[in-house]
Formats: C-alpha cells, sequence, structure tokens
C-alpha cells in the first residue's frame, strides 16, 4: 500500500502553499458566513483567485477545459486550503456540480455554465430539503411542468447554503405529477435572477446568515436546464449523495487538526498567577486523543477517497466519514470552549477574546453539521441497509 | 496513493483465512483458552510450514524477509480468527530484537525461530505494570548473577528462550536466556483474557558475557523499535478481531427475530452496527497508513505507531463492548465466541504500550512538552 504523495502532487502541494504564503487568506474579502466545516467562508474572490490558477477545473476532463488531472489534485487542494483556513465556502459545492454537468448535463448547460465554474464565477446551492421533506426527502412537493421550450417550478426549498449570494441553485423537483416517491424526479439548474424566484435569508444561531429559504412562484427554466433525463433525478441525487458528502466533509480532518493547533497554543500560553493547562495530565490526555481521532478521521476519509476514484462504492465509508467527522467535530470543539473557560463565550473582536473568537463560532456552527447533507441518523440508517445489508426499517403506511 | 494490498500480501490473506478457517475454529480458541496450558503446538509446528514464524527473519536466516505491510495483513487475519498463539511476541518482537541485535546467539537463534522448532518470549514489565525503561529494577548484567522477577511475561508456556531487560551499571539491558537455564521459574498468573501470563522469578540464575543482546546500556533503544512494530501489529491484531465481532453481531441482526421482525430492522440495532462499521474501517486504514509510515521510514513513526495503537484500542474495546448489546444474552455465555474476541482486544490493547502511555508519546508529538 502506499499512502503517500507522488513526486508532481507534492510538488503541487508546495505550489497551493505558495500560492498562500503569497496571497494570506485573510486578505481576501469575505462575502459569506463561515459554516465551519473547514472549508472556510464564502468568498467569490477566493475562489476567483483559484479560477484563475485554473484549479477549479483541473479535474475535468480537457474537451471541457480542464486539465485531466486525477482527483488526488482535488484532495490535495482541499486539504491544503483547510489547513490555511482559506475562505473556500462554495469549492466543495462547485466541484460536486461541475461534475454533475460534465456527466448529466445538456450541451447548453456545459457550454453556460462550466466556464463561468472555471473562473470562480458560479456558486450554488443546492434545493433539496423542504419544509415538510427533511429526512424524508422523497415527500417533498415542489413540482415542474413542461409548458413549451420551459419547465414551470413551483415550490419551496429550506436550509440551502448560501443560497442568497450564490448563483444557480440545483432544485429537485416532481416533473411527473402521476408520479410517488423516488419516480418522476428531475433535477433542474435554476438561475437565481429568473423572475419567480424569491430567495429569503434564515438567521442562525450564530447569529449570522448561512441558510436560506426559496419561495419560487412559476419559475420558467429552460427546457434543457435539466440534469440528464427528466425523471432521473432520484438516481443522480443517490449517485450525487455519496461524493456530495465525501466532497462535503473530506476537508474536516485538516479543518479539526488546525483547531487542535490552536487549542495546543492556547493551553501553552503563560497564565499570570497560575501554572498553564499544559501541565494539567487530564488536558493533556484529552488533546492527545482528539489528535488519535483525527488522524483516524483523516485515514478514513481517505479510504472513501480511494473507493471513490476506483468507482467502487463507497456508501458506508462515505457516511461512516460524515457521522465520524460532524461528531468528532462536537466534541473537539467542546473541548475548546472548555479550556478556554470564561473566555470561550467571548465572540470574535470582543475585548479579552481568545484564539480571534474562533472557537465560539465553530462550536455553534458544529450542532448544525449532524443535521446537514442528511443527518447522523439517515446516515447510520445508510451504513447499516446500503453497506452492512441489514434489512430496511419498515415504512409506516401513509 | 494505492490502497489495494499487495498480490502477495491478498494471498498470504487469502490462504491465512483458509487455513484458520479449517484449522482454528472458534471451539479451538475456546478449548485453548480455558486449557490453564493452552498451546497449540500443533498448529505452530503448521504455520511454520507456511513460513509465517519467519516473515520477518532475513531470507539468509531461514526466512523470507517480509515487510512490515505482510506482518500487518497476516495479524490482522490472526485477529480474526482470535488465534491463540505466541506469533506477535515472538515473530514480531522478539524477532524485531534479534535481528536489530544480530551476534552469533541471535544468528543462531533466528533461523529455529523461522522454522518454529523455537519461541522466544520477552520480559520487560515489572510490579509498576509500565513499559518504561525508568520502571527497570531487575538487575542485568552478563556476566553475573540475576535474581529478581518479572511480570506479566506472556508466552512462558510455550517458549523455549527469554529476552529480559534489566538494569545494568550503563543503563538498560538486554539478555538472551535460554527457558531451562537453572532458577529461572515460571509461576502462572490467572488472566481472565485466556491469555497465558506469568511472574518470571528469577534465583540466582547464571548470565553469561554471550547472554548480551547489544551492548551493555543499549537494551531500551534495541527494544523500542521492536515494540513500536509490536504496538502496530497489536493495532492490526485488534482491528482483525474487531472486523469479527461486526460480522457476528451483523448476521445475529439479520438472523434474531423478534417482534416480527429481524431484530436488524429496528433502528436501534442498525444504528449500533453501523457505529461499529465506523470504528472498525477507521481503525483498520489508520493502522495501514502507519504501517505504511513505518514502511517508508517517515520521521514521525513513534507518534504515527502510539496514534494508531491508542485509538485501534478504543476503537476495538468499544466495538467488542457494544458488541455485547447487540448480541444479546446468548452473547454472554461461555460457548459462544464473542467473549473470546472480547478478551483477545482487551490483553492486545496492553501489550506493547497501553493507551495512557501511547497518549503520552501523542501529547509530546502534538506540542504538549
Amino acid at each position: 500500500m502506499d499512502f503517500g504523495l507522488s513526486a508532481a502532487e507534492q510538488d503541487f502541494a508546495e505550489e497551493v502553499r505558495a500560492f498562500l504564503r503569497a496571497h494570506p487568506p485573510e486578505t481576501f474579502p469575505e462575502d459569506g458566513t463561515d459554516a465551519g466545516y473547514g472549508s472556510g467562508a464564502h468568498s467569490r474572490a477566493f475562489t476567483q483567485a483559484l479560477g484563475d490558477r485554473g484549479w477549479l477545473s483541473m479535474s475535468w476532463p480537457r474537451e471541457h477545459g480542464g486539465q485531466a488531472r486525477p482527483m488526488m489534485y482535488q484532495l490535495v487542494l482541499l486539504e491544503e486550503l483547510a489547513a490555511a483556513g482559506a475562505p473556500f465556502g462554495p469549492l466543495p459545492g462547485c466541484l460536486q456540480v461541475a461534475d454533475s454537468i460534465i456527466r448529466h448535463g445538456s450541451e447548453t448547460l456545459q457550454r453556460e455554465i462550466l466556464p463561468q465554474v472555471a473562473r470562480g464565477d458560479a456558486t450554488f446551492w443546492q434545493g433539496y430539503s423542504e419544509p415538510d421533506a427533511g429526512s424524508d426527502l422523497l415527500a417533498l412537493k415542489t413540482h415542474a411542468r413542461l409548458d413549451g421550450d420551459h419547465w414551470v417550478l413551483d415550490g419551496r426549498k429550506i436550509w440551502s447554503s448560501h443560497a442568497g449570494i450564490a448563483t444557480y441553485g440545483t432544485v429537485l423537483a416532481r416533473t411527473d405529477p402521476a408520479s410517488t416517491r423516488n419516480r418522476g424526479l428531475s433535477m433542474l439548474m435554476v438561475d437565481n435572477r429568473l423572475p419567480g424566484m424569491d430567495i429569503r435569508p434564515i438567521r442562525s444561531l450564530t447569529g449570522q446568515v448561512y441558510h436560506y429559504e426559496i419561495f419560487m412562484d412559476g419559475v420558467r427554466v429552460p427546457r434543457d436546464w435539466v440534469m440528464g433525463k427528466p425523471g432521473e433525478g432520484f438516481g443522480q441525487l443517490l449517485k450525487g449523495l455519496d461524493t456530495d458528502r465525501f466532497w462535503g466533509r473530506f476537508y474536516k480532518a485538516p479543518f479539526l487538526r488546525r483547531i487542535l493547533g490552536l487549542l495546543v497554543e492556547y493551553v501553552n500560553t503563560p497564565v499570570e498567577g497560575g501554572t498553564p493547562p499544559v501541565r494539567d495530565p487530564v488536558v493533556r490526555r484529552r488533546l492527545a486523543h482528539a489528535a488519535t481521532e483525527i488522524a483516524a478521521l483523516r485515514a478514513l476519509f481517505y479510504r472513501a477517497a480511494w473507493l471513490i476514484e476506483r468507482g467502487r462504492p463507497a456508501t458506508g465509508e462515505v457516511s461512516a466519514a460524515k457521522v465520524m467527522a460532524d461528531e468528532l467535530g462536537q466534541r473537539v470543539l467542546s473541548l475548546g470552549m472548555e479550556l478556554l473557560g470564561p473566555y470561550g463565550v467571548l465572540r470574535a473582536g470582543s475585548r479579552w477574546a481568545r484564539l480571534h473568537g474562533e472557537i465560539e463560532h465553530q462550536y455553534q456552527t458544529s450542532w448544525g453539521h449532524t443535521l446537514a447533507g442528511g443527518t447522523s441518523e439517515i446516515q447510520r440508517t445508510t451504513i447499516a441497509v446500503r453497506a452492512l445489508g441489514l434489512p430496511a426499517e419498515p415504512r409506516a403506511k401513509a | 496513493m494505492d490502497l489495494s494490498p499487495s498480490p502477495a500480501q491478498q494471498l498470504l490473506q487469502q490462504s491465512a483465512r483458509t487455513f484458520l478457517q479449517q484449522r482454528c475454529p472458534p471451539e479451538r480458541v475456546q478449548q485453548l483458552a480455558l486449557d490453564p496450558r493452552g498451546f497449540a503446538a500443533d498448529l505452530w509446528k503448521e504455520i511454520a510450514t507456511l513460513g509465517w514464524p519467519g516473515l520477518l527473519i532475513p531470507p539468509e536466516l531461514g526466512g523470507s524477509g517480509g515487510s512490515v505491510g505482510d506482518a500487518l495483513a497476516l495479524v490482522e487475519e490472526l485477529g480474526r480468527a482470535c488465534f491463540p498463539s505466541p506469533f506477535v511476541g515472538s515473530a514480531v518482537v522478539a524477532t524485531s530484537v534479534l535481528a536489530a541485535a544480530g551476534g552469533p546467539r541471535a544468528r543462531k537463534l533466528l533461523p529455529a525461530l523461522a522454522m518454529g522448532e523455537r519461541i522466544c518470549a520477552l520480559a520487560v514489565l515489572e510490579e509498576s505494570g509500565r513499559l518504561d525503561p525508568d520502571a527497570l529494577a531487575l538487575p542485568g548484567t552478563a556476566p553475573g548473577r540475576l535474581t529478581g522477577r518479572k511480570l506479566f511475561v506472556a508466552d512462558v508456556h510455550a517458549a523455549t528462550d527469554v529476552i529480559v531487560l534489566g538494569r545494568g551499571p550503563a543503563g538498560p539491558t538486554a539478555l538472551l536466556l535460554p527457558m531451562d537455564r537453572g532458577g529461572i521459574e515460571a509461576r502462572p498468573l490467572d488472566s481472565m483474557t485466556g491469555d497465558k501470563l506469568f511472574e518470571l522469578g528469577f534465583a540466582d540464575v547464571e548470565t553469561r558475557s554471550d547472554d548480551l543482546l547489544g551492548a551493555p546500556g543499549d537494551g531500551w533503544a534495541l527494544l523500542a523499535p521492536a515494540f513500536r512494530l509490536g504496538a502496530l501489529a497489536r493495532s492490526a491484531e485488534m482491528v482483525g478481531a474487531a472486523q469479527r465481532v461486526l460480522e457476528l453481531c451483523v448476521e445475529h441482526a439479520r438472523v434474531r427475530v423478534q417482534g416480527g421482525r429481524p431484530i436488524g430492522a429496528y433502528q436501534a440495532v442498525q444504528h449500533a452496527c453501523a457505529d461499529l462499521f465506523r470504528d472498525v474501517e477507521s481503525a483498520r486504514w489508520l493502522t495501514w497508513e502507519t504501517g505504511w509510515k513505518v514502511e517508508t521510514s517517515r520521521p514521525d513513526v513513534d507518534a504515527a505507531v502510539a496514534t494508531a495503537k491508542a485509538y485501534c484500542a478504543e476503537a476495538a474495546l468499544r466495538v467488542a463492548r457494544r458488541g455485547h448489546q447487540i448480541m444479546g444474552a446468548i452473547g454472554y455465555s461461555e460457548e459462544h465466541p464473542l467473549h473470546l474476541f472480547h478478551k483477545r482486544i482487551l490483553a492486545a490493547s496492553l501489550d506493547a504500550g497501553d493507551a495512557a502511555l501511547h497518549l503520552e508519546t501523542v501529547a509530546r508529538a502534538i506540542g504538549l512538552p
């Protein structure tokens, strides 16, 4: 086995680090909240800077303007960006949607959208959840009917990240009115600027806006802005969920390692009139313990990556890594709050705030992670049924 | 990056799995665990013909010169079968000590270990129970006389030789003694894990100058890398055992019907099984990644192995303990194999440094001086 980077991959990692040294992440304007997954804030300027270097499209096939670089380069990029705390919030969504468009998109979508993604001009929101369709996603009510050369889209989506500042959404809608559950669904690409779109912010418990609720009222979407054939939405969703969950969490291990580094620095800091916490054996033990879990999480993500890269089923590994990432994140941030004591609750910018108030913010965001992208309960059920082959729990009669 | 085992490792794993399924079923493990003198001499001879005890011995000394990854591949299978044997102690740790020490005694013993004719135990821990050079009290000089005792010495019931780490004037000193040297007395410790543990008493035992392994005072430097490899091998053993617990639990959850459906169709049980899967997979890939770091002599190997051993111990014990809840009352019975895996994991978690020791290594490595 070989867990290492090739010489070319190491060169690329160094190239990314050199870019980050020359363009410190904190110098880029941020236009959206850091949701705490490790991908930092939403910064269009930073996304565009990545686009300028060709890094957004580097793994695409050459006929779509890419460089056909192996997936490993994307992993290297994300890991380096996360370790540096860079604001690449929209990047995972861009990689994911571009991959979908390359696989399933019409020629129009490929021609219209891929160049914008490559430049860092287009960012995306996902329209899956609805007020009455959360973990039971197939209970969704958003629907679209064909009217001439357009789909007419009506419905309501919720908990869509960065929707108000993104460019396009991928909306799961029922396109066959006679269908139920997983049949007759389609994935539509929807331009935020279309008439009938009403995108409203939802303030989260952090006091900031990350999620949006989207009201779609007679939105006319061009007929060929559907991904693949109509009715294929569920299959694409299922296929996409594994990779979504992967790309949505992969960088959490380097992120948590960075947070752990901050905590290590903090407990080493001399305190007036006392011994620094680093002398406390319980503190040492708990930080070391967190380090072992982060290392194991990273190994599990690489295992999942390797399966995905080989085109092998990775559902169980990806769901397990997501559950572990999000629950471990909550534990590490909770430990951080404990170590900071009364300083822990002070917000960034507040007098006496420690570690730039980052622990407070990431602690709060962590409580959304075990819900977003499929709750931990859904992930565990997925592992049990799809990876371990346990029988599905019978559905309640409607 | 390439996370597939080499063709040779796949072959080794397949042949080990087949052999152990046929020759070491749970009933045999059980019988050996219950027998206070239980050692499968017949199986040890058979695995010697398969070349296992010589896996890490260089070809010129009768072994096959396998890699760290080869050893992990095999030991994971030994764990999966809960194979009771001195393999990790003799064929991994003691073998590594002897190979590193060199010298006529070691070079004579290694071919015999490869042939399965001799087995070598390690006597390091004392009353403190700590794997720590500062905790050594037993004197270790050669030539000289040796009086005192070692505790928690495994494999004595099967061993023909023992490596003893004592404290000499120059520091920790390793000695290689034949078990039949006059004055060595083995007193069994009754352990719940089914592993055979002993107190090894030394009553005015003669030590000769050619008993020295390495130079006087170099004992810890000689043993530390071998224990590092042992810690990694124990991690792989725990992964294999935890994998089998996962399989037993999933199989039980599929077929055990209560309330009109298999218990595996209840979320409470499904989610417990999912956690077992997470623990097994994360522990496995951390172990393999660490094996790669050791093989490629990465600078951070000490911390990497400590990380793997501490994590695998915690994860595998969690699997075993949660497994009892999934398996229900049948898993509480002696005839069911679950407890054997649990106890094997427990024994492995304590060997080659427990979690507390390894976490302290990790603490220093992450910047906690």
